[in-house]
């Protein structure tokens, strides 16, 4: 699976464009006309989404420009990779067990999601022994209970694990 | 000289037991953050900015730009040991400082970085000094055609000098400039473009789009890039460093050379990525040891260096003169004045002149200690540097998620910086700026209230932005640069598609 540069070049001007469109639509809820008293609050954003079509078309017009030049001189900017399986892998293996902890963390507090993120991290990830990773990750929630809770008196999100042991 | 008299209050201000602790700490923390590659300094000035409320204002800003300053020198010494630019404005470094490195002079190279970086920084803070109360003194007179006039100019010299394509820079400020407008509107009170989701309401602090594009997306592309630090064993000797400071003086022409480039850049919001690879390529082209550069030749250190830092702190003077910062890391820290209650611009001199000369004159002492730091802690750096990215990248990337989450104790604000962060690691693998995003984001309501004062105030019509000499003078420059791609592609005409005759190959997608 390849996905090439000027494919993506030509997917992110698309997205581009529709959140373009989605900020003009928006701005015409506000009214995009000139009130009685100034400009209505809409104006401003719809001509910034007006400008964020242009210059979404514009870069898709530029890379199939270029596309076209490029076919001439084979295997030269189209044979750009954007990313290939192997590093939508490593990509996705990254990003998920971040999601993941995002979700635990919204669920069960901040440190119970970062204690398991980092237990995954170093036990499955990186291949540390269970006893090590286990450490390293209470180590982590420590150190970060101190600064954050002690130190500057932020207080992070606790969840109903920590609160049932009486830690507000 | 009023400047002289008030710096040294400033000094009297900044030279405190308590001050020069939080500069120590600033620049510590900076190391850690301009070392390690994900953490950069507009994304680590972020995740310190919420811890900073309950200071006074002057301690943390002195904290927060002790953190830049460690942060620009941080990032040099991995381009020397180890060939991976800790920060994108120290990208120009890898050329000669690694080969240097290579030839068993890690210590000789790192002195030269350092030294030249530290003559940088202190020219530009000296510009800082020297111009600031008279560019706020003339700031003054600006009425609200005048201060879009600046906007407009600061935007479009973004377009117009961002070297990559104009449409990509233009459709990243403008997404900025979309994402201030989410949420209460200061003027109408309306709610806008929050789709009635009431997470929005609030908007989106500019914080968590840092966070995210520059924090999270720069993790996600260093995993990809599988990087493995294979570095160079720097042992410094105390001799090598005197020799190689006296050595310095010799290179004055590059050294003079890359300060005004360094300052032109960074007081124009070039930024200093674009101040160091300008400053290296035309050291290649006019010193007379051109031809050595990229084989580790001395003068590609200095050039670059000089250049980096010299922008770095001259893109505090519009921040601090006229409330327009000049690099991403800036627009962050104005961010931050904001959030503290203070204005930033010209009356900032007038009302709060302690906190202003107080911050200046923490700079010369900043980039000081920042200078001795840098060089005290090469080993211990060298040493963190070898445990593998796969323990060092999970670590950020709490880092990163408390971050998001203390910037306003919300779990929707850290949801948000995960979605930031794929953008931002697309974007950046497509070479779309991202430093224009911020400071839309962050100018984006003031640039929208300039304009709709002005607009009140003439009926509607836009002849108000070209009513008076100064104010049309500054629309013209404005779209004079606008207009500099085009005439650059006419120009250049067909030559266009083969490979420019810049510097050695860039990494792509990491200028920010």
């Amino acid at each position: 699976m390849d996905i090439s540069r000027s494919t993506m070049d030509i997917a992110a001007a698309c997205v581009t464009a529709a959140v373009g469109a989605v900020v003009c639509y928006g701005a015409t809820l506000n009214g995009i006309a000139w009130g009685a008293s100034g400009p209505e609050p809409g104006y401003f954003p719809f001509y910034v989404g007006c400008l964020i079509i242009i210059g979404s078309a514009g870069t898709i017009v530029q890379t199939l420009l270029r596309r076209n030049a490029a076919g001439h001189m084979p295997g030269h900017a189209d044979a750009d990779s954007f990313l290939d399986g192997g590093r939508l892998r490593t990509i996705v293996a990254f990003f998920l067990p971040i999601v993941a902890m995002v979700a635990v963390s919204a669920w069960l507090g901040l440190y119970v999601g970062m204690a398991l993120y980092i237990f995954y991290a170093l036990r499955i990830a990186a291949g540390f022994r269970t006893p090590t990773a286990l450490l390293a990750a209470l180590a982590v929630v420590a150190v970060n209970f101190v600064i954050f809770e002690k130190l500057f008196m932020v207080p992070l999100l606790k969840g109903p694990i920590l609160e049932a042991f009486g830690i507000y | 000289m009023g400047n002289f008299g008030q710096l040294m209050d400033g000094f009297a201000v900044a030279l405190t037991a308590h001050h020069l602790m939080i500069m120590v700490v600033g620049v510590l923390l900076g190391l850690v953050v301009g070392v390690l590659p994900g953490l950069g300094a507009p994304n680590g000035v972020s995740l310190l900015l919420p811890l900073t409320f309950t200071m006074d204002p002057i301690s943390a800003i002195i904290l927060l730009t002790s953190m830049y300053w460690g942060a620009l020198f941080g990032g040099s010494t991995t381009s020397i040991l180890f060939n991976i630019p800790g920060e994108p404005s120290s990208v120009a470094t890898t050329f000669d400082g690694y080969p240097l490195a290579k030839q068993g002079q890690a210590a000789r190279a790192l002195t030269l970085a350092f030294t030249s970086a530290g003559i940088g920084a202190l020219t530009g803070v000296l510009v800082i000094t020297l111009l600031s109360g008279w560019v706020a003194n003339f700031a003054l007179r600006f009425g609200a055609a005048e201060y879009f006039a600046v906007y407009f100019m600061a935007f479009a010299s973004f377009i117009g000098m961002s070297g990559g394509s104009p449409f990509k820079t233009l459709v990243s400020m403008m997404l900025g400039f979309a994402a201030a407008t989410v949420g209460i509107d200061t003027i109408s009170g309306e709610a806008r473009l929050t789709f009635e989701f009431d997470e929005l309401i609030g908007g989106i602090s500019f914080l968590i789009a840092v966070i995210g594009l520059f924090g999270l997306g720069e993790l996600l592309l260093t995993m990809e890039e599988g990087l493995k630090f294979e570095g160079v064993k720097a042992r410094l000797d105390l001799r090598v460093i005197a020799r190689t400071v006296a050595e310095v003086p010799r290179y004055w022409a590059t050294l003079v050379r890359s300060a005004l480039i360094g300052c032109w850049m960074g007081i124009t919001p070039g930024g200093p990525t674009a101040a160091s690879f300008m400053s290296y390529a035309l050291g290649r082209r006019f010193s007379r040891r051109g031809r050595f550069f990229g084989k580790g030749e001395p003068e590609g250190i200095v050039a670059p260096e000089t250049a980096d830092h010299s922008a770095g702190s001259c893109a505090l003077l519009p921040m601090l003169a006229l409330g327009i910062p000049g690099s991403a890391t800036a627009a962050v820290m104005m961010g931050g004045l904001m959030i503290w209650g203070l204005s930033p611009g010209p009356m900032l001199f007038t009302s709060q002149p302690d906190f202003v000369w107080g911050l200046i004159a923490s700079m010369y002492m900043g980039n000081i200690i920042a200078v001795v730091l840098v060089l005290a802690t090469v080993p211990l750096f060298a040493f963190i540097l070898r445990a593998p990215f796969t323990v060092v990248g999970p670590l950020i990337t709490v880092v990163c998620v408390i971050g998001a989450y203390t910037v306003a104790n919300h779990m929707f604000d850290v949801w948000l910086a995960l979605g930031f962060g794929l953008v931002g690691y697309v974007f950046k693998k497509l070479d779309y700026p991202l430093a224009p995003f911020v400071l839309a984001m962050v100018l984006g309501d003031k640039a929208e209230d300039a304009f709709r004062q002005a607009m009140l105030t003439s009926d509607g019509s836009p002849a108000i932005f070209f009513s008076n000499g100064l104010v049309a003078t500054m629309m013209g420059l404005g779209l004079l640069l606008l207009c500099l791609p085009v005439i650059g592609l006419l120009l250049k005409g067909r030559s266009a598609t083969t490979p420019k005759d810049g510097a050695a190959p860039a990494p792509e997608g990491r200028s920010a």
